[in-house]
Formats: structure tokens, sequence, C-alpha cells
């Protein structure tokens, strides 16, 4: 035998690190299939997993303490967080839909540390049953620390879940772009979100937060380093009127996280001109080459402009 | 459902990939753009084998019902194969023992007294007591072993070999003369692959050297493309001859069953998985047995190994007639092992595990793992070699220059003496093969002993003879296009090959056959696989 002790421990450091590498281990992340092996990758389970538990008092009790404290204190050691807007849900009482453009697995709980504890307490995320739901350990995982459910992001029939969660009271945040964006900009919204906030009569609160791809992008497991800044903005609550579709409805909401974005990255009274006259920047970004986009989008947040008192 | 096997192009997803590589496996990072062969997931398998298996011996095809053929008075012989086949073997009860005793069952029914059973060893080492009675369960062990009615084949027993005739093509037929003169021969095979079964059960199995010398020789093997795809085999051609003048005097009932491809059992669950699927617990499991086998004994690590008994699920068994149940075998077997490659490439990667035919429980030498490889493994193909013409074929074995005496004692000499003079197969056949084959300490060591015949390395030797004219464009010299990852560099240098330490330096090897941007396959075998190449 030609192993010697050090030489076993070598092996098995590098043996342990080709496995992390090669299956992506890490926070957030997870192993990848091929892209010519996708077409074979098997149909997922029709199984749903029970996530009433998670919203027991007891569970409730648990997850206040960890995001509350933990995860509170943690993300603001390593990003730094502001929220604006938060007086919006004085004025409303819940349950409503939350809807935030989708950059980073920060955003849940940025989502969920920002918000009042009032508000946070009774708030459920909807997470892709595809990514959160795959494993029993992530799906627990997830469904404690964050209160998710799963939905069914790849279309097929719609889940009952949210309808039934706010007509129990609970608030629920959405993603409704069903995945982080890869180049820092906004996808298409889905229709998902309008669909519940139309049948269950809540209100939409739309949600932009800005700097979360620059602080912790796809294919990062955390934060990167110097605690870069990420805004949390919350909008006016947008209200179905009478007779309005899912389709209008839908791109109303869009629109109100576009200009909550551009809010965020000027000032209110501004972009409020630009919303009503229909000029908002689109979300989606310039249409230029990707790595300007990509380059633009890492860009840190900038603070809004400050009128100096003293000169 | 049942997955497809399909052809992957790894790209900056891809994890590394599982190589087997003897006893033991690494995790390999292929280049971009390398392709991957994955086999057909696991065909279901039947769930009443026993119903299933009355039901083929009711039902057979182009042949009368086997009770229909049993009488009171009558000879009868079963044959089998014999422990070479299924690899690994297969976990008690062995598809042979429920075979044979439905067989014997309705023998008994019919009153009939003669019965022998023989393994079909051909030129294999004797089977052990132990492996005899594992292949027919301990009832027909009990039953027929001390009457001396359960036996092996002795191809050097000339008294017990009866001459059948020639075929056209002047070949003689020679076998086992109780087989010949029986009323019946039963033979059940394990169809693990599409080489085995048909007329070669009766012909090759049960054949003396007098006989395979006519198929199993250097120019026979080069024509054979491939030896999966017995319509383009002059091997099987040859057999299909003898075995048609078999058939003139000898009542053949065959038997032939197919198995899924659940090789492996629960510890290694996740060689049967595609890399990327593997869950948390199948990486752990992995990274433990990997960092277990570094650190195991030799001994251990082979006795992992070569406990691996494998829960293969039966896809199906036909009975009757050679021909028509082997046509109905190859369909089968072709459902759950070949997969559609879009054309040859420059460099064909594969690696060789622990067991082969001729190593069960025993060492994989030299010349067996290039029969694994290069016999084997690159004749996996249907249409043309997965390789071009003239182009490379890396291995993974460490090629260990080792050798069991108790069962490859001839393979020793044939290392020593006949490779080092030459290694073109036509040229030791001339120079030696006879001399190996008439041997008398071989002959009395494979008659008496557990030793595979004085001429069985020529044989291996011969299995790689097409894929050693394949690579050198049909000269000489083609085994400088074989590199071995982590293969002993004497041992490779012995077989005329090369040997790397690392995929990356073997690519670097083969540039000046290949240049420095070859495309290149990776059969991920086993589970097995056919390349249907087009």
């Amino acid at each position: 035998m030609t192993q010697t002790p050090a030489k076993f421990v070598r092996e098995t450091v590098a043996d342990v690190g080709l496995v992390a590498r090669g299956w992506r281990w890490g926070v957030g992340r997870r192993a990848l299939v091929p892209r010519s092996a996708e077409a074979f990758v098997p149909a997922r389970s029709t199984r749903v997993f029970p996530t009433r538990w998670a919203r027991t008092p007891l569970a409730q009790a648990v997850r206040e303490v960890l995001l509350g404290v933990g995860m509170h204190w943690l993300l603001r050691s390593q990003v730094s967080v502001r929220a604006h807007g938060l007086d919006v849900l004085r004025r409303i009482s819940g349950p409503v839909i939350f809807v935030s453009n989708h950059a980073s697995h920060v955003d849940t709980p940025m989502i969920l540390t920002t918000l009042p504890p009032a508000w946070r307490r009774r708030t459920a995320m909807a997470a892709a049953a595809d990514y959160f739901f795959d494993t029993w350990w992530r799906a627990a995982g997830s469904a404690l620390l964050f209160n998710t459910f799963p939905i069914e992001r790849r279309g097929g029939s719609m889940s009952n879940t949210p309808g039934a969660l706010l007509d129990d009271g609970w608030s629920i945040a959405w993603f409704p772009e069903g995945t982080r964006t890869s180049d820092g900009w906004t996808a298409q919204f889905k229709l998902g979100a309008a669909f519940v906030a139309l049948g269950a009569q809540v209100p939409v609160v739309p949600v932009a937060i800005r700097g979360a791809f620059n602080a912790m992008p796809r294919e990062q497991g955390w934060p990167s380093k110097g605690r870069p800044r990420v805004t949390v903005r919350y909008g006016d609550p947008v209200i179905a009127t009478e007779g309005e579709g899912p389709r209008d409805f839908g791109r109303r909401i869009e629109q109100a996280v576009a200009a909550l974005l551009d809010e965020d990255g000027t000032d209110w009274f501004s972009a409020r001109q630009r919303a009503i006259a229909g000029a908002t920047p689109p979300s989606s970004g310039p249409q230029v080459a990707r790595w300007r986009r990509v380059w633009e989008a890492s860009q840190p947040p900038a603070d809004a402009p400050k009128h100096r008192i003293w000169t | 459902m049942t997955r497809p096997g399909f052809v992957l192009d790894v790209d900056d997803r891809t994890p590394p990939l599982v190589v087997h590589e003897g006893e033991g496996f690494r995790l390999e990072r292929f280049p971009r753009g390398t392709r991957v062969v994955y086999p057909p997931e696991s065909l279901p398998a039947v769930r009443d084998i026993d119903a299933e298996i009355a039901n083929a011996l009711h039902h057979p095809i182009d042949c009368e019902p086997l009770p229909a053929l049993l009488r009171a008075g009558m000879k009868l012989t079963i044959a089998f194969d014999d422990i070479s086949i299924p690899l690994p073997p297969m976990g008690a009860p062995d598809i042979r023992q429920r075979i044979i005793e439905a067989v014997l069952t309705l023998a008994a029914h019919a009153g009939v007294d003669d019965v022998e059973l023989v393994s079909a060893n051909a030129l294999h080492r004797r089977l052990t007591e132990a492996e005899l009675r594992h292949i027919v369960g301990e009832r027909v062990f009990r039953s027929f072993f001390p009457q001396g009615a359960l036996y092996n084949f002795d191809a050097e027993d000339r008294a017990n070999i009866a001459h059948l005739g020639k075929t056209a093509h002047d070949e003689d037929v020679d076998i086992h003369l109780r087989s010949a003169e029986s009323d019946l021969l039963v033979y059940v095979n394990v169809n693990q692959v599409s080489m085995s079964g048909g007329h070669k059960s009766v012909a090759v199995g049960l054949a003396p050297y007098s006989s395979l010398r006519h198929h199993h020789n250097s120019s026979t093997m080069v024509a054979s493309r491939s030896f999966m795809d017995h319509t383009k085999s002059e091997l099987h051609s040859s057999a299909w001859r003898m075995g048609r003048v078999v058939a003139e005097h000898v009542k053949v009932f065959q038997i032939e069953t197919t198995f899924n491809n659940d090789i492996f059992p629960d510890a290694f669950s996740y060689f049967q998985k595609r890399e990327w699927e593997w869950s948390i617990a199948d990486q752990a499991k992995m990274l433990a047995a990997r960092r277990g086998l570094a650190i195991a004994p030799k001994r251990m690590r082979h006795r992992i190994f070569h406990d691996v008994r494998s829960v293969y699920g039966l896809t199906g068994i036909t009975a009757g007639a050679v021909e028509p149940v082997h046509d109905i075998t190859i369909e089968r077997i072709h459902r759950q092992q070949l997969v559609e490659v879009q054309g040859q490439s420059d460099v064909a990667i594969m690696g060789v595990p622990f067991i082969g035919p001729y190593n069960v429980d025993s060492i994989m030498n030299p010349v067996l793992a290039a029969c694994m490889g290069l016999g084997y493994y690159f004749n996996s193909y249907r249409g043309a070699p997965i390789v071009r013409s003239g182009g490379a074929v890396i291995l993974y074995h460490p090629v260990e220059w080792e050798f069991n005496q108790l069962h490859h004692p001839s393979y020793v000499d044939f290392f020593e003496e006949v490779l080092s003079t030459s290694v073109e197969p036509s040229v030791i056949e001339k120079q030696f093969e006879e001399q190996y084959a008439t041997d008398p300490w071989y002959v009395h060591l494979y008659r008496t002993s557990h030793a595979y015949h004085g001429v069985h390395p020529f044989y291996m030797w011969y299995w790689i003879a097409h894929a050693l004219d394949h690579l050198g464009n049909g000269a000489p010299g083609g085994g400088q296009n074989v590199v071995w990852v982590g293969g002993d560099r004497k041992a490779c240098e012995r077989m005329g090959m090369r040997a790397a330490s690392t995929l990356a330096d073997a690519l670097e090897m083969v540039s000046g056959a290949v240049g420095r941007n070859p495309s290149i396959t990776y059969l991920h075998n086993p589970p097995h696989l056919i390349a249907d190449v087009t």
C-alpha cells in the first residue's frame, strides 16, 4: 500500500474539492444539468410537499427567531440594507401580494427582514417547486426559514395554495419573473400574481430591489465582500379596477415596479412625472450588448442626489 | 418510464464523470465538446418470473412445447452457460437455476430418467463445486452432482467428443458426445450481450479446440464487425454454419433470457445514475467509496468488487428453435442497450472495469484487460466502430503485471514468451498457437485443475485483432494508438501499447495520429451499451 496519511489527506481534500466544484456545493447552488441532457430530465414528481406545518404557531415562533434575529443580523453584516416606502404598509391592512423584481437569493431575506414584524409574521413566500422543493431537506428548510410554499413555474395547473393562504389572511411575496435575472435587468413578468390577486381581490404592493445583482448575482453563493449596498423600496398598492383582466393588471403591476426602480435611482417626483407621461425607463434595461447590460446593472446603487444645505 | 440512451456533449455545466478502472474508479473532467454515450435506463423487469418461464416452455417458437418433447426412456441433456456470464454474477437464485428446475420438473412428470447437466465451458476453466451450486441451485446440485450427472464440459476428453461432420466451408463440427447423442438437448442461455446465444451456444460452448480453431483465429476476428452484430460477424457466421450441422443431428431446445441494466447493487447505485442527477447521498456514498478504496488493502478491494452480486431484472425469456428465438433476444437486447451515435470520432475513451468474462473471482491480467477494452468494449458497436480508422483509443486500467497462476497459467508464458516476440495476432498465431494448444502440461491443468486452456490467451489476443487492425489503418502497429491511463508502463509496452498518467498526457501522446484538437467519444460503460454508429 503506497498510501501515507499525508497523501491520503491530500487526496481526500482534492476529491472533496472536485465534487464540491463539480456538483456546485454551496448555499443556494446546485448541480446543473448539462445543456445536451436537458431534454432527458425526468418529469418531476407531482406530489405536493406539505407546508401547512410551517405556518403553525410553533414554526412561526422558530422562524421569528431565525429571521428576525439570526438572518437580520447576518444579512446586515454582509450587505448594507436600506429600506424605503414602508409607510405604505401603515395605510393598508393585509392580506396583500408583494410583487418584486428578482435578481438574487438575497431578495427573499431582504423583503422578509425589512418588513415590519407584524407583516413578516403573516407573509408567506411563493417558491419554485422544481427548485426549492426538489428534495425533502431543501423543502423543509426553506419552508421553515422563509415560510415558502411551492408554485409550479413551468406551466401546469395553477396551485390553489396561494388563494387559500390569502383567504386565511396571509400575505404573499411573489417574484413574477419566475427566476433570478441573468443580466441584472428584469424579465417579463408572468401573470400568476395578477391572476391570484384578481381571484382573491387583494391589492398588490410593488417592491423594487436595487443592488442585489451587484451584491450576489447568480452563480454566487455568498454576498460579495465590502458590504455592497442594496435598497428595497415599497410602493403604493396597485388595485385592480372593475372588469380589469389579468393581462392588463399584470402589465400595471410590472409598470409599478419599473416606476419604483426609477424612483429609487432618481427621486419620487421626477419618477412620478415620467410615469404619468408614460416615459418610465423600461426595467428590462437598454437593448444593447449583453456585457453592457451586465456592466450597467452591476453598478452599486448610488444615493439619490442631495441638496447641500451648508455650502 | 425508462429513459432512452443518449449522447451528452460535455459543457461547462457537466460535473466530473465516473470512469471505471479495474478495482476502482475515478472522476474525470473531460474536455468540453467530448461526446459521452450513456446507455438507456433499465427496462422494467418481468414480475412473475416463474410464470414467464412456464409460458416460454409451453409456448415455444417454431417448436413443439417442451412437455411434448419429453418421454420416458429418452436421453435428455441440459447444457447451460458457464460462469463467464452474466457479469457481475447474478445474486441467488440464478435464472439458470429457475429454468433448469422448471425443465426438470417437466422431465420428472414425463418419467425421464436419463438426465445429465453440463456446463458449456468450451476452453474456459472448470467451475468449482460452489460455482456450479450457485448456478443450478442446491436442489439440482444435490440431485445430480454426486452421481456425476452434473459436470463441466471437458474439451480435451477425446473419448467424449463426437464429430458431426463438416460445414460447406470445410469446418469440423465437433461437440460434446453426450449432447450429440441425446434425444433432446436443452440449452439454457444468459444473454447479457448480443454476442451470446444463437448457434454460438452449442457450436462454441460445447466444442473442443478442433472446432473452435475455425472461427477463433486472427483472420476471422478481424473480419467480425462486430461481435455484437451477428449478421456482420465472421465468427458468428462460422458458428451459424456449424450450428446448422448440429441441428441436423441433435434436437436443440434453445432457451434464451435477457436482462435489464440493473448491474450495480445498492452500495454502488450511483454508478447506475447520470452524474448530474446524483443526490447529496449519492455524492457522499461515492466519496466514501473512493476514499475507502484508497486505503483498503488490495485483497480487500478485490473482495469488495468480486463479491458484488447483481440484481438484474429479467426482461424476457424465449424458447424454441435456435434462430427465431435468437432474433427475439437480439431485439430485446437492442431495446436495452442500443444508443444512436452520429458519426465516428478521432479518439474513443473507455474505462475497463474490474471484471470480464474470464476473471470471475480472479485477476484481470494485462491480456484480459486488453481483451475487455479493445475486444469487448471496442466491439460494442453496430454499423461502424465509434473511432475512425487510424484513430486512437484511450483506456483506463492499472494493467498490473500480475497473473492468477491457478486460472491463467498459460497467460504467464504467453505474456513473457509470445508477446515479447510479436504482438501481431496473425504472426503469433502461425508461430505459437498450436504449441500452446497441445502442450500436455496446459492440457493437464485444464482438465484437472481450474486453468483456462493453453490456447485461451491467444483467443483473447485475437479478440483485439479487429481493433488493432482498425487503429493501425490495416497496417501493423495499431497498438501504438492505444494509451492506458494509469497503466503499468512495462506491461503496456509488452503489449505494444503505451501508458499515460493522465488524460491530458494520453491526448498529447496520441496527437501525432489525431491532431491536437481531436473529436472525442467516451463510452460510459458499464452499464452495457451498444453504440449504433450511423
